[in-house]
């Protein structure tokens, strides 16, 4: 293939990006393991102090954990609530179909914080104590619209007759969805799944509004950022980056795995 | 008691945004055991709505759907016991060929009937059946479109059906491999002797195989017959012109008896016909004229004059365009390589083929 225009300048151009989005990223991560108690120059020398502090911290131990405990709620209700959702609107005929696909889609629209007020109202009259479960339950009927959306799109995509097929050899719905749809799906839920935790992980608008006594990382975080960048935020952050990388890798894994198998 | 599959005035409504409309008009069929039985027509006749109601896949409107006299129209699809092969082969991607294979063997409606040990030697049975022994543990994405044909095939074969649905099977393969697959398709039901109902566009195909043909047009069944009967005598105009690129020429029922039928064209020439057909004298009729059954004739009784308009060299034969006088129409003629040709605008005469030319009412 012919190059773009002048080749150098385009690596240039593409190399400033690059550097433009992720320096910050491995300054963050360099200085996670500087001998200092300052995040800045100079260099005195690498450490793994800060990591040790880390662990030692309880509080903040017991954030990163909540955070991992509402992630896995929120993709374990938008999983439960989205997938059957997904199949419905691919499946069936009912009346408001086309107002419901429309409609699903406001929660990742709106702005985080008007979720938030409208659902901080509604706990409070109900009566409903904030803790980590209303957090959980905030956002993940904010973010079951990516299960499904992806799902849907996924089910359209693979069309109806290889279920028609399964159904005409005398498998039954159980069967057809366990051994057909579910292999067909696999790899578009698991990438819902992924991305429903990671922005679970790091959502403050909707969090901050919703959270009781118990914090999660980015609440946790915010709290001691308001006093200064401390080289432990640069190792817990430096931790969240690698859990990210091994997030994405996983997710590209398997949504290859199953590419050459669609298309047959 | 009927063997077989009847259908009785089946109907099937379409809501297609707004306006409803019928892709299946009052179908009344009946396909006997064992036979091979195509529905042929152009796409958006209801051929494929038809087969995927017998299948129950398609719930009808209204009608009835009979299998060896019982009633089955409200049956699930799950107990049909009847196979269909699909256009798009909707092999099981994620399974290899032996368990796509399997599949029908292994449902729970099926456990028990076999063992774990019988239903690998039918599956390997069954894909040895289809020349594909040693693609068994091949996922379908690296099988050929043809092999993956083959494949829905032995799926469909192996749990035993009595009936075997086919959706235009071979639509997405290609010409060489479609005529390899169709001698497989007749082999195939003469050794195993099951009904096998076949739903396709492509007239050869449908001539090739079936026992009988449903020609079909806006959802309504055209005509039901033997390929020769549908060939050598259709029913209407619109399967005498959707058969084998017949030339139906306007004329006038001049006069019949016991088993001849003589016709005036246009331009006063009369030709007699063997056969017989439904309309009395006087009153207009086609007069279906197919290449391979004109000649050229010296000009007398039981001729038609024409014009040579243009001829083209077919290598098997020369085939003439003819356009007959009085503005009649236009019909072509096949003639030897080995004669003189004929020069274009020449007026010639052509004797009708008195068994194999037919007269349509409709």
């Amino acid at each position: 293939m012919r190059a773009f225009g002048n080749r150098t300048l385009v690596t240039a151009l593409a190399m400033s990006v690059l550097a433009f989005l992720y320096a910050p990223i491995l300054v963050m991560m360099v200085f996670s393991f500087n001998d200092s108690q300052y995040t800045g120059l100079p260099f005195n020398g690498f450490t793994l102090r800060w990591y040790g502090e880390l662990f030692s911290d309880n509080q903040m131990l017991m954030s990163i954990w909540n955070s991992i405990f509402v992630g896995i709620g929120v993709v374990a209700i938008s999983v439960l609530f989205g997938l059957p959702a997904a199949i419905a609107l691919d499946r069936y005929e009912f009346p408001g179909k086309g107002l419901f696909r429309r409609i699903v889609m406001l929660p990742i629209v709106l702005p985080g914080i008007i979720t938030g007020v409208a659902l901080l109202s509604f706990y409070l009259t109900i009566h409903l104590r904030l803790s980590l479960y209303t957090i959980m339950l905030g956002q993940g009927t904010a973010l079951m619209c990516i299960t499904i959306t992806e799902v849907f799109a996924r089910l359209q995509q693979l069309g109806k007759s290889q279920a028609e097929a399964a159904a005409n050899l005398g498998a039954n719905d159980w069967e057809i969805f366990r051994q057909v749809t579910l292999p067909g799906i696999r790899s578009a839920l698991f990438g819902a799944m992924l991305i429903a935790f990671s922005i679970s992980f790091d959502e403050i608008a909707v969090t901050f509004l919703l959270t009781g006594r118990e914090n999660t990382l980015p609440m946790t975080l915010w709290s001691l950022l308001r006093r200064e960048v401390t080289p432990e935020v640069n190792a817990v952050a430096t931790l969240v980056v690698f859990l990210s990388i091994i997030l994405i890798v996983a997710g590209m894994y398997s949504s290859r795995g199953h590419a050459n198998e669609r298309e047959a | 008691m009927t063997t077989g599959i009847e259908l009785r005035n089946l109907r099937k409504l379409f809501d297609g945004h707004g306006h409803a409309s019928w892709a299946v008009d009052g179908v009344d069929m009946t396909i006997g055991a064992g036979k091979f039985v195509t529905l042929l027509g152009p796409s958006g006749c209801g051929k494929t709505t038809t087969l995927r109601m017998i299948a129950g896949l398609e719930i009808p409107t209204s009608g009835q759907i009979f299998r060896d006299g019982q009633d089955i129209t409200d049956q699930p699809v799950t107990d049909r016991d009847m196979r269909m092969v699909f256009q798009d082969f909707a092999l099981f991607p994620n399974m290899t060929i032996e368990d796509n294979v399997a599949f029908g063997l292994r449902v729970k409606s099926k456990r028990g009937a076999y063992s774990e040990a019988q239903i690998k030697r039918r599956v390997a049975e069954f894909l040895d059946l289809v020349h594909l022994k040693d693609h068994a543990y091949k996922k379908p994405h690296q099988l050929s479109g043809g092999q993956k044909q083959r494949v829905s095939l032995a799926r469909a074969l192996v749990t035993d059906p009595k009936v075997v649905l086919f959706d235009e099977p071979l639509g997405s393969l290609d010409a060489n491999l479609r005529k390899i697959m169709q001698l497989e398709l007749i082999r195939l039901h003469r050794e195993l002797g099951k009904t096998f109902i076949y739903v396709t566009h492509d007239q050869d195909e449908a001539m090739a195989m079936s026992d009988a043909i449903a020609v079909m047009s806006q959802g309504k069944v055209m005509q039901f017959g033997t390929p020769r009967e549908i060939y050598d005598r259709p029913a209407n105009r619109y399967v005498a012109s959707f058969i084998g690129h017949a030339h139906i020429v306007n004329a006038t029922l001049d006069s019949k008896e016991a088993d001849t039928v003589t016709v005036c064209l246009g331009n006063g020439d009369r030709v007699g016909l063997r056969g017989n057909v439904d309309a009395a004298p006087g009153s207009a009729v086609g007069l279906m004229l197919r290449a391979e059954d004109l000649a050229f004739a010296d000009a007398g009784a039981d001729t038609i004059g024409g014009k040579v308009i243009d001829s083209l060299y077919r290598g098997e034969y020369v085939e003439y365009v003819v356009a007959l006088n009085g503005n009649s129409g236009v019909v072509h003629v096949h003639a030897r390589t080995d004669l003189p040709p004929v020069a274009h605008g020449l007026a010639v005469a052509l004797k009708v083929n008195p068994v194999k030319a037919h007269v349509v009412v409709q």
